[in-house]
């Protein structure tokens, strides 16, 4: 298999992993806002920050405020990792490999790209604004079920697998961090927990989360849940597991392997939940930064950029 | 309302269905009597059916266009009433264009070494020699089976006095055998009845003969030699045939970007499992953009040292490069010389007489009789550039006279040949257009020669341009 081919395979995952988690995190906000309306230190400062586009944010935008920054997540084609950039992007390394997706898939890529850019920066209400990014995470989600139900599983389904969850974990890591720098810089209100219920529901997670763990919600008990969590899709643990996996059926993979293994080791012994927010947020930041090594790794074995 | 042959608008074109007394020829008889026996409904629905099955299949071409940047994709016009020749005639035409072909590598290999024909006959040394097509890396380069263009298409027409003749000799980088291919596909899925009526010759050998064309010129030892189809990209207009090409044969499509000339001078592909050794390139890439150490330093497409390890015959590059000297309109003149030159022969096609513009006698003789002359840039391609005397107005005329003067060595004229008509669906009958005819033939160890070729078919009315970037058709092939 061509490399070009691989890394166009990885990136138009890698994309709409991105789009679905950036709608997502954008919700999570959304939804704590709701719950505590009056809250000023539950700001949007903390998402930008987690996005690591504080510098750039402040150019371009004069407050933090809730139309600014769904606006620069959402749909300013000048931040490259908007949802309306990463849908460009997306699109850009599905016409490369045309001929090797499913044509429904490319069309609900298409479709995804349209409906958005369609209308939400014109979008005024609240409401109509938040049914765009609704609509972002669910055509996500359409594009993935189209392509595990009608793609052959092979080398180049493995490397559209490991771009989706390199992503996610670099994304979700990032999710809950923004939670963790808002709490960690002040506490004005009462059930520390709630914004940990919000974010498993953002997350899809709250029904999971509730099978398993049965009577009073702990902050500790959701850290555990969506690091550490054997079985759902969108835990930390799991989506390493998942990398492993697909790392393991490709060939010349010793290295790319060992990056992979040791973090799946490091973040199956952290004891997370006696964590505290500061202690979290580190974590996370090193997780992230072992996120971009295994991916720097993966272009230097698979895709040939010595870069 | 029923298709009438006596209607057929007859004239002194040579029509390849009807005599110029409105009856079919014989090996028209079977498919005139069925087209009669249709109403204009049937063909309108044909046509629909046609058209739908190419969109569906997404074959389609690009056009480049001032409008957009990008230019534009464009479905393939296929014409569904198929061109039709005799196989005893198609025998000869086989043969001729073999004598042909092996005659133009003969030449090429001849300039590069000796230049025993640039010395010995009268043709200009120059036309070679201060050609920009002549490679200076290509001199004292011997090829495999002596052959240099591997892959050439030749343009066909067949003039009033129902022979071929040759247009022209495409020996660089010849495109259309797929919209050959998929003509055929289409035309069974529309027009399956005809076929059952006729034993028309298969034509789906190609891609095998292909392979095998790309296989033997492998100079590695390896028994399964590594191929690859070398395409500039998605924006190229032929891009749709480099991809089925690839597809057809099980060969990897790839760009300038995937390939990498090694330290040790070999060519690799990039792959997940890491770098793979090419033995063959088949190539649609110009010679200039090739290989950035030779040519055009800017190209993009290219690959670097790519040129090094062809000289070196570490890999094999499909046509050479340097093909482009006998890839001229001006050289064109002097092929049946050739033929005679290295195979002691007569051409078996003959050429159309042409004109070369740096001959004074030859200028004054054409622009005296203006109005029956074409004028031809030499190096273009795609049909842009051509003047049809009868057509212009005093000014242009005027106007092609000053360019030519300007610059003889770009331009030759030949007298305008009234191009042969076959019955062409024009909306409410079937109609006569004009026609040509590129076959393409193999060489290697052994040669071949398409099954027919691509028809190409001028769809406006009296017009002779046949390209498709400039509103020509096509039609399917049969030899019956």
């Amino acid at each position: 298999m061509l490399s070009r081919d691989a890394e166009h395979l990885y990136w138009l995952t890698r994309y709409v992993e991105r789009i679905e988690n950036t709608a997502r995190m954008i919700n999570v906000h959304s939804e704590l806002m709701l719950d505590f309306p009056g809250d000023q230190s539950l700001g949007w400062k903390p998402i930008i920050e987690t996005m690591d586009s504080k510098k750039f944010f402040k150019k371009r935008y004069s407050e933090y405020s809730e139309i600014s920054a769904v606006k620069f997540l959402g749909d300013d084609k000048e931040n490259l990792n908007s949802i309306i950039s990463s849908l460009d992007m997306a699109r850009y390394n599905a016409r490369a490999i045309k001929d090797d997706l499913p044509r429904s898939a490319t069309e609900q890529l298409n479709n995804l790209f349209n409906e958005f850019s369609g209308g939400m920066a014109s979008s005024s209400s609240r409401r109509k604004r938040a049914s765009y990014i609704y609509n972002a995470v669910s055509g996500a989600q359409r594009f993935f079920g189209i392509i595990s139900d009608n793609f052959s599983r092979g080398y180049a389904f493995e490397f559209m697998r490991l771009g989706r969850f390199v992503e996610r974990i670099d994304m979700i890591s990032r999710i809950i961090d923004s939670l963790c720098i808002t709490k960690s810089e002040e506490q004005t209100h009462d059930f520390p927990t709630l914004e940990w219920v919000s974010m498993l529901r953002t997350l899809s997670a709250h029904e999971s989360f509730r099978k398993e763990i049965r009577g009073e919600i702990e902050r500790g008990d959701v850290i555990n849940f969506l690091l550490k969590n054997e079985n759902f899709p969108r835990s930390i643990y799991r989506c390493l597991t998942i990398t492993e996996k697909s790392l393991s059926t490709l060939p010349n993979n010793t290295d790319v392997l060992e990056v992979a293994k040791k973090l799946n080791t490091r973040v199956f012994s952290a004891k997370l939940d006696s964590y505290d927010d500061k202690q979290l947020h580190n974590f996370l930041d090193y997780l992230q930064r072992r996120i971009h090594l295994l991916d720097e790794n993966i272009h230097k074995n698979y895709f040939h950029n010595y870069l | 309302m029923k298709i009438s042959w006596k209607k057929y608008p007859s004239s002194s074109f040579y029509d390849e269905y009807i005599t110029p007394q409105n009856t079919l020829r014989g090996h028209s008889k079977k498919i005139g009597t069925f087209l009669e026996s249709l109403s204009i409904e049937d063909l309108k629905e044909i046509n629909a059916a046609t058209e739908t099955a190419i969109k569906s299949m997404g074959i389609s071409f690009r056009v480049y266009s001032e409008d957009s940047a990008d230019g534009q994709d464009r479905m393939w016009p296929l014409d569904f009433i198929p061109r039709l020749i005799r196989k005893s005639e198609w025998l000869q035409v086989e043969k001729g264009l073999k004598q042909r072909v092996k005659a133009l590598n003969m030449f090429i290999e001849d300039c590069y070494n000796k230049q025993e024909f640039l010395n010995e006959s009268d043709m200009d040394k120059s036309l070679v020699l201060d050609s920009p097509a002549y490679k200076k890396y290509c001199v004292d380069v011997k090829l495999k089976h002596n052959t240099w263009s591997h892959i050439c298409g030749s343009d066909l027409i067949k003039a009033h006095d129902g022979k071929f003749y040759v247009l022209e000799d495409n020996l660089r980088v010849p495109s259309g055998v797929s919209y050959m291919l998929e003509n055929r596909m289409i035309m069974k899925r529309v027009f399956p009845e005809l076929f059952y009526q006729y034993g028309v010759t298969p034509i789906d050998a190609y891609p095998t003969k292909l392979y095998e064309t790309l296989a033997s010129v492998n100079n590695s030892r390896s028994k399964k030699p590594e191929i690859v189809l070398l395409t500039p990209g998605v924006f190229n207009s032929a891009y749709y045939e480099h991809s089925f090409l690839a597809q057809q044969m099980g060969i990897d499509l790839v760009e300038g970007r995937d390939l990498i000339v090694a330290k040790d001078g070999f060519v690799y592909k990039k792959t997940i499992e890491g770098l793979v050794k090419v033995d063959v390139i088949y190539r649609r890439i110009d010679d200039d953009y090739l290989d950035p150490d030779q040519g055009n330093p800017k190209t993009t497409i290219g690959v670097k040292g790519l040129i090094r390890a062809w000289q070196e015959k570490k890999v094999a590059i499909v046509n050479s490069p340097g093909c482009g000297i006998a890839d001229d309109k001006a050289v064109y003149a002097y092929v049946p010389k050739m033929i005679k030159f290295y195979l002691k022969e007569e051409p078996i096609i003959k050429n159309i007489k042409k004109f070369l513009l740096t001959n004074k006698e030859h200028r004054n003789l054409v622009f005296k009789n203006f109005k029956e002359m074409v004028i031809k840039p030499v190096a273009e391609s795609g049909g842009y550039g051509i003047v049809i005397g009868k057509n212009c107005s005093r000014s242009e005329k005027d106007a092609t006279i000053r360019k030519v003067m300007n610059n003889p060595r770009n331009y030759v004229a030949q007298p305008l040949i009234s191009l042969s008509t076959t019955p062409t669906y024009s909306g409410d009958s079937l109609e006569p257009r004009h026609l040509d005819l590129r076959p393409f033939i193999l060489s290697a160890e052994k040669q071949y020669v398409t099954v027919g070729g691509l028809t190409r078919v001028a769809l406006k009315k009296g017009s002779t341009v046949v390209n498709s970037s400039q509103g020509g058709g096509s039609k399917d092939t049969w030899i019956v």
